[in-house]
């Protein structure tokens, strides 16, 4: 992959003061300090023991603010993502944005029948090569989970069908340190050594405790993996307002906060300096139904508040993008795809999952994935602002037409066409008029972006992988099964 | 076979004098007119529709394309013979009395001029009696009228009622368009080809061929 200039927006949105960021940020301290929380891992536990907590009687460990501090001011506030053959393709911090799938979705639209079906292996092949031609989704996850496999090595299986199908660096989840030790094994044979893998990130992993309050053993166990590793970590609470966190957003955020700060205090004190991701997922819950939502306009609300929130400690942030809440790839689809991946960009939001979401994040689209790749197409050139060159008042223009002229045959017409971005061209977007889009078929949105992304399913899959590389990781796959038996 | 590549080249980039030297040296060299005007400047311009076809090129380069064939043709046509150049025919643009609205037009006329018509130019706001007497003076092939006001469109049934009059109505093709303007329209007031864009439009004056031919 090219390592590009990355997308920095020039035009920002921020709606919190520093003093009201500052009030969420005591609150969170003051939850970790007084209220605690559960940790359920023995060595965590007694690190940050070690390092000023405190654990009462009843299992609730307490973290001081001094910690969250110290950890703060070790952890970097921005780090690297690497392509599969060893190239910078994202720097995470800033305002730097970019873009990617979410995992484990277990239904399909089916992208040839337009069938909701259930998700196998094949269809996570289908959305790395879909994003490894899309030149606007910056990162891959898995988009499907392989329901069509037995449970036992499933994330290993997932990475490597992952690893074959796109050259873009790779966001990853696993079930617990045993197959993320073997997926990072497996990276760093691919980089030829685990030096190498932690001078040149290939991923990042996905790491979640549970709201409220609760670091279950494996997810303790993963992040210090990482922290060991030098494997970049997103430690990203997914706590659902007005259920599992408060409903304010206030109150939803300063608990989401709490818990990543937990995670970041024990990664640091693990290894000081190892890259970390901050991140509180912003859903929330519809009190009529009890269905939960990633795009009801609270979540959204809360979204903005955690991705300042990570601005304002200089953080590299979680962020989403290109989803809905829509059970079919229809208007409501676009609707929420665009306002959330428009926000994720005007915020500045670093690494923004999700892309090809619907329903909840139980069902994946292809065609989403392809319409979220035009729809930051075009904002990226909206974002960047009005460049110098057309700061340029065109009064000698404006002279040299005169009444009734027309601009088509100036030159300064000519010489804008072709300095600096030109006029933005449409890959999906109709801007035929109706005699023409009826001729050429009365297409609509959906069908083009079908046919993109089938058309990028019939070029070439990246090169193959070292067959030495895929026998090695064969024998993890091997391991992992019989320990898991 | 004379190589035009680098002719072709200069007509893309809109290189008005070179291409005009150029003309004039192949002519010196003794090249046939014919040969030139094929080979050389209408090919150019049929790669600048294709470039233009694939988003390679863009309509303000199309026309300076345009114009820079038109000014080696100027070179060409005192040794060209009566009736090699003009192709495609006449046309006779403008949008009808009470019009302002000319972009339109001119897209029309400048992509009409491209594709190897001669094209008059009868500016905005014209007279339906007007237009009849440029038919009479010119003897064009084709009338292109045109109106973006919902407001103006009848007149365009006025413009072909002023050419019945003149007795000239079956002497020229009318081709209608602009914004509001349909098929369906240009059937009921009886337009000889009715085009949604001016890419169309081409196509339909083409399709269409003068009255004579």
């Amino acid at each position: 992959m090219r390592d590009r200039t990355p997308f920095e927006p020039v035009i920002q949105l921020r709606h919190l003061s520093d003093d009201t960021k500052q009030r969420i940020f005591d609150a969170a301290l003051q939850v970790l300090a007084d209220v605690g929380a559960s940790v359920s891992h023995p060595e965590g536990v007694e690190l940050l023991v070690r390092s000023g907590c405190t654990l009462d009687d009843s299992g609730l460990l307490r973290v001081p603010p001094s910690a969250v501090e110290r950890a703060l001011s070790t952890v970097p506030s921005s780090f690297a993502l690497y392509d599969r053959s060893g190239s910078q393709a994202m720097t995470l911090g800033g305002n730097n944005v970019y873009f990617g799938t979410g995992s484990d979705l277990m239904w399909q639209y089916d992208v040839e029948t337009g069938e909701h079906r259930p998700s196998g292996l094949d269809d996570i092949a289908r959305v790395a090569r879909v994003c490894d031609g899309l030149p606007n989704i910056d990162f891959v996850m898995s988009g499907a989970y392989p329901t069509d496999l037995g449970p036992q090595g499933v994330y290993l299986a997932t990475f490597l069908t992952m690893m074959r199908n796109t050259t873009k660096p790779l966001v990853l989840v696993a079930e617990n340190e045993v197959d993320l030790g073997a997926i990072i094994d497996t990276a760093a044979d691919l980089r030829g050594g685990a030096e190498r893998l932690r001078e040149a990130p290939y991923l990042l992993a996905y790491v979640e405790p549970v709201s409220p309050l609760l670091h279950p053993r494996e997810s303790i166990a993963k992040l210090l993996l990482c922290a060991d590793a030098g494997v970049p970590v997103a430690y990203v609470p997914a706590p659902l307002a007005g259920a599992t966190s408060p409903i304010s957003s206030g109150g939803h955020v300063v608990q989401g906060m709490a818990e990543c700060l937990l995670g970041l205090v024990v990664h640091q004190l693990r290894a000081p300096g190892a890259p970390f991701m901050f991140g509180v997922n912003q859903g929330s819950l519809d009190m009529v139904s009890g269905q939960p939502s990633y795009t009801a306009i609270e979540s959204f609300m809360n979204y903005l508040t955690i991705v300042e929130m990570a601005k304002w400690l200089r953080l590299p942030n979680w962020g989403i993008s290109g989803c809905t809440d829509s059970q079919a790839i229809d208007a409501q689809l676009g609707l929420e795809v665009a306002e959330l991946t428009l926000l994720s960009m005007l915020l500045g939001s670093n690494l923004n999952h999700d892309v090809g979401f619907m329903g909840f994040g139980l069902t994946g689209s292809l065609e989403e994935i392809v319409i979220t790749d035009e729809f930051v197409s075009m904002n990226k050139k909206l974002l960047s602002g009005v460049p110098a060159e057309d700061l340029d008042l065109a009064v000698e223009a404006i002279a040299g037409v005169g009444p009734k002229g027309h601009y088509l045959g100036h030159p300064h017409t000519r010489a804008h066409l072709r300095k600096g971005p030109g006029q933005w061209r449409p890959g999906l977007l109709n801007r035929d008029n109706r005699d023409r889009w009826v001729e050429a078929g009365s297409v609509d949105l959906r069908e083009k972006a079908r046919r993109k992304a089938l058309a990028i399913l019939q070029t070439d899959p990246p090169a193959p992988l070292d067959p030495g590389l895929l026998q090695r990781a064969d024998a993890r796959m091997n391991t992992l099964r019989r320990e898991t038996v | 076979m004379a190589d035009y590549a680098d002719l072709m080249q200069n007509v893309e980039g809109g290189k008005k004098d070179l291409v005009m030297t150029q003309v004039a040296q192949f002519l010196s060299e003794g090249r046939p007119p014919q040969e030139v005007l094929q080979e050389g400047l209408i090919a150019a311009m049929d790669a600048v529709g294709a470039k233009m076809e694939s988003e390679e090129m863009f309509i303000p380069e199309v026309l300076r394309a345009a114009k820079t064939m038109e000014a080696g043709l100027e070179i060409l046509q005192p040794h060209l013979a009566v009736g090699d150049v003009t192709v495609s025919g006449t046309v006779l643009i403008g949008t009808v009395k009470g019009d302002l609205h000319d972009i339109g037009k001119n897209l029309v006329a400048m992509l009409l001029s491209s594709a190897g018509f001669k094209v008059i130019d009868l500016g905005i706001n014209v007279e339906p009696r007007s237009f009849a007497a440029k038919v009479e003076e010119t003897g064009a092939d084709f009338i292109g009228l045109s109106a973006l006001l919902t407001t103006t469109m009848p007149m365009m049934e006025q413009t072909l009622e002023a050419l019945e009059t003149a007795g000239l109505r079956g002497r020229v093709r009318v081709l209608v368009g602009g914004a509001p303007v349909t098929q369906a329209w240009a059937d009921q007031i009886g337009a000889d080809g009715y085009a949604s864009d001016a890419g169309a439009a081409i196509k339909v004056a083409k399709e269409l061929g003068a009255v004579s031919s």
